[in-house]
């Protein structure tokens, strides 16, 4: 990692979901790895995610919800960040997703996918080798 | 090795910490010298005697067993109204209500915000319709409701559902039972809620308790909360002083600006964390009810039994319970709810074996009643009160996080008190910097969760079972609905009647007198929690919207600039 540019990461949380924690350790966890993180806070709308990621020149934007309501979250915010001209930063997600809304995530191209409990040096390689594959 | 050995290894499985969960350092064994400071009558008493560090009843359990208590809020009235009847009738005994996460936001389901957290976590209860749907056919006089929701705005307003529907009914609103979580560190310091900014939060608590004391006794209109912070965070001992913390600073402000007494308020009751540790929870709660009467009587003033004497409501850990192999998370909430009953508290809202997954099944909410119920009739554990008291080790433990929380209210005296800390961030840094050294426990191993960072194994059919049937989160469709059912509400009700009433809202707000009756008034003529809630921050001169996307409804609008 050290021959290029760290990686960027917005790790964004979307309507009134108030389960932060999981959000809040990621964000450090990947801080500790060298990648430069900008977490949006709570209750932000899927366009201000977007918007913050082109506006950030980001890699990735990492999604964390607690709601059950991922699959609704992740439609609203690819198609912002398609609006925003963002389509080629990469979506990973996180927090309590349900089973059945897994294969859908995949389709859209939506990535991790990581329930509670993951250890976090998972997910750091992860979003790494993400950006590393371009 | 040949293929069908084993390795055995007789240590697999040993104990990693020499400290509680909080870090507490103990020793192998506890002898009378760990406790040869402690005198039975000034630190223990019999239960019923202040210092209640035995309990706040001389009989406990055995002329009243805690209020059994769970959320029962899914995402519509009906779908809550049938689950309340179906638990009611298999023990349940304090209803605990939820709102959904954007009516806890302060708005309503046709916001652009609500969206993609509606109907999640509670129900949509956007008006006294759905109040009105929701507790059909239950009786609202002498049954303990307890409202748990995360900012300010919420017991503002479903107090005032209840209190209108109680009227509406033809009810006395004097005989409403029960407590709400009213408060604003934990509104500001875990969920940043952006209802209502602190000031106004800080003033609606206290009309809220006002109101309380004047009109419905009965109620307990401010329960300071522990949970969420520990959620958030904190260690037990710090749970402990933010709890006291917290309700010190409020009683103060309401003893200096409304002219209560402590005595007049009635009742106290705490909102606490069960915990993993199990002899640690039990003492949590004692430490806590000794250090509450002291307080109370020595700085606050209070000369009755029923001020002095703490009420512990609890909700079981949350964060404790594991999406790996969640049959685990049976032996996780059981354990915890007999500390809880071990540390005689007064409810228990015990956690489901699901709640990582989604919202509680029905056969898991049965589970935990059950659970309750055989600690009950089988094993007999409530038949003697605090019947580990006298146990070197707990009393030891008891002291300690006693001494522990003194420590940390000094603190919170030296850094200016606690509206200081929580301007300052000291608050919320403390919750930050304790759930990163949890954090660091569990990378290294220091800190073993079971099918998490230790004995991880396969899961079974009966884990994933648990996985399949816990509630999901209401389709598309479903969220058009609601917000279809709103849009008729306000094409429906009676206009005139609601912007009489929020015009009298914003009057009450504006001139600093208590909100509550307006409130009332409001949601009898159907105004919803986002009016009422942008309503009131106009009057403070916020903008309609918590949220800043949408414009103020130009009746709301009309009526301001008529005031």
């Amino acid at each position: 990692m050290s021959q290029r540019r760290r990686i960027r990461i917005v790790v964004g949380k979307v309507g009134c979901d108030i389960h932060e924690r999981g959000a809040l350790t990621l964000a450090r966890a990947l801080r500790d790895a060298g990648m430069e993180v900008i977490y949006t806070g709570r209750y932000q709308t899927p366009e201000a995610v977007a918007k913050t990621a082109v506006d950030e020149g980001v890699d990735v934007i990492a999604l964390s919800d607690h709601t059950g309501s991922m699959r609704l979250i992740a439609v609203d915010v690819l198609e912002a960040l398609k609006k925003h001209d963002g389509a080629g930063i990469h979506v990973v997600a996180g927090g309590l997703i349900p089973g059945k809304d897994l294969p859908a995530l995949k389709k859209m191209g939506v990535t991790g996918n990581y329930g509670p409990g993951t250890p976090l040096d998972v997910i750091v390689r992860h979003i790494s080798s993400l950006v590393d594959s371009g | 090795m040949a293929k069908s050995e084993v390795a055995f290894n007789r240590s697999l499985g040993g104990m990693v910490r020499a400290e509680t969960q909080s870090g507490i350092p103990v020793k192998q064994v506890y002898t009378p010298t760990d406790v040869e400071h402690s005198e039975y009558g000034r630190d223990l008493a019999d239960p019923g005697r202040y210092p209640y560090t035995r309990g706040i009843y001389p009989e406990m359990y055995r002329n009243r067993l805690w209020i059994k208590s769970f959320i029962v809020s899914y995402s519509t009235p009906e779908e809550t109204n049938r689950a309340f009847k179906e638990y009611i009738a298999a023990g349940q005994t304090g209803l605990r209500l939820l709102a959904d996460l954007p009516i806890q936001t302060g708005i309503d389901p046709d916001h652009p915000s609500s969206w993609n957290s509606m109907m999640c976590g509670g129900m949509s209860s956007y008006s006294l319709d759905s109040y009105e749907k929701a507790l059909d056919g239950l009786p609202l006089e002498n049954v303990d409701y307890e409202l748990a929701h995360s900012s300010i705005s919420s017991p503002l307003f479903f107090y005032s559902l209840l209190v209108a529907l109680m009227e509406e009914r033809g009810l006395n609103p004097a005989n409403l039972r029960g407590s709400a979580i009213n408060d604003p560190f934990r509104a500001n310091i875990v969920y940043g809620c952006p209802d209502f900014p602190t000031e106004i939060a800080r003033r609606v608590c206290l009309d809220l308790i006002e109101f309380g004391a004047r009109h419905t006794p009965k109620w307990k209109a401010y329960a300071p909360n522990g949970v969420d912070p520990q959620q958030s965070g904190l260690d037990a001992v710090q749970e402990v002083s933010e709890v006291l913390g917290v309700a010190t600073a409020v009683y103060e402000d309401i003893i200096s600006e409304r002219g209560l007494k402590l005595d007049d308020i009635g009742a106290t009751v705490f909102s606490m964390d069960a915990e993993s540790d199990f002899f640690e929870t039990i003492a949590k709660f004692r430490a806590t009810r000794r250090m509450w009467a002291r307080i109370a009587k020595e700085k606050l003033g209070a000369t009755t039994e029923r001020a002095m004497s703490l009420r512990i409501g609890i909700r079981t850990s949350g964060l404790s319970l594991q999406t790996q192999k969640p049959l685990n998370n049976a032996a996780r909430v059981t354990l915890q709810i007999l500390s809880c009953v071990l540390g005689g508290v007064n409810s228990i809202d015990a956690s489901s074996i699901d709640e990582a997954i989604g919202l509680p099944s029905r056969e898991v909410r049965m589970f935990n009643l059950d659970t309750q119920h055989i600690i009950t009739h089988e094993a007999n554990v409530p038949l003697v009160a605090d019947p580990l008291g006298g146990s070197y080790y707990l009393e030891w433990l008891t002291n300690r996080i006693e001494e522990g929380a003194c420590k940390e209210l000094e603190e919170i005296e030296r850094r200016g008190g606690m509206w200081e800390c929580l301007k300052s961030g000291w608050l919320r840094q403390r919750i930050d910097l304790s759930r990163i050294k949890v954090q660091q426990e569990i990378a290294e191993g220091k800190r073993l969760i079971v099918g998490v960072n230790a004995f991880q194994g396969e899961e079974g059919p009966i884990s994933r079972a648990i996985e399949r049937t816990s509630y999901k989160v209401p389709s598309k469709q479903a969220r058009l609905k609601n917000i279809a059912s709103v849009r008729r509400l306000r094409r429906t009700r009676d206009q005139q009647a609601v912007s009489g009433a929020l015009r009298e809202l914003y009057r009450a707000a504006g001139e600093s007198r208590n909100v509550v009756r307006p409130v009332i008034e409001a949601a009898k003529a159907r105004a919803t929690i986002g009016e009422v809630v942008g309503v009131i921050r106009m009057a403070y001169g916020y903008d309609y919207d918590p949220l800043q996307q949408i414009a103020t409804p130009a009746f709301i609008r009309e009526l301001v600039k008529m005031s």
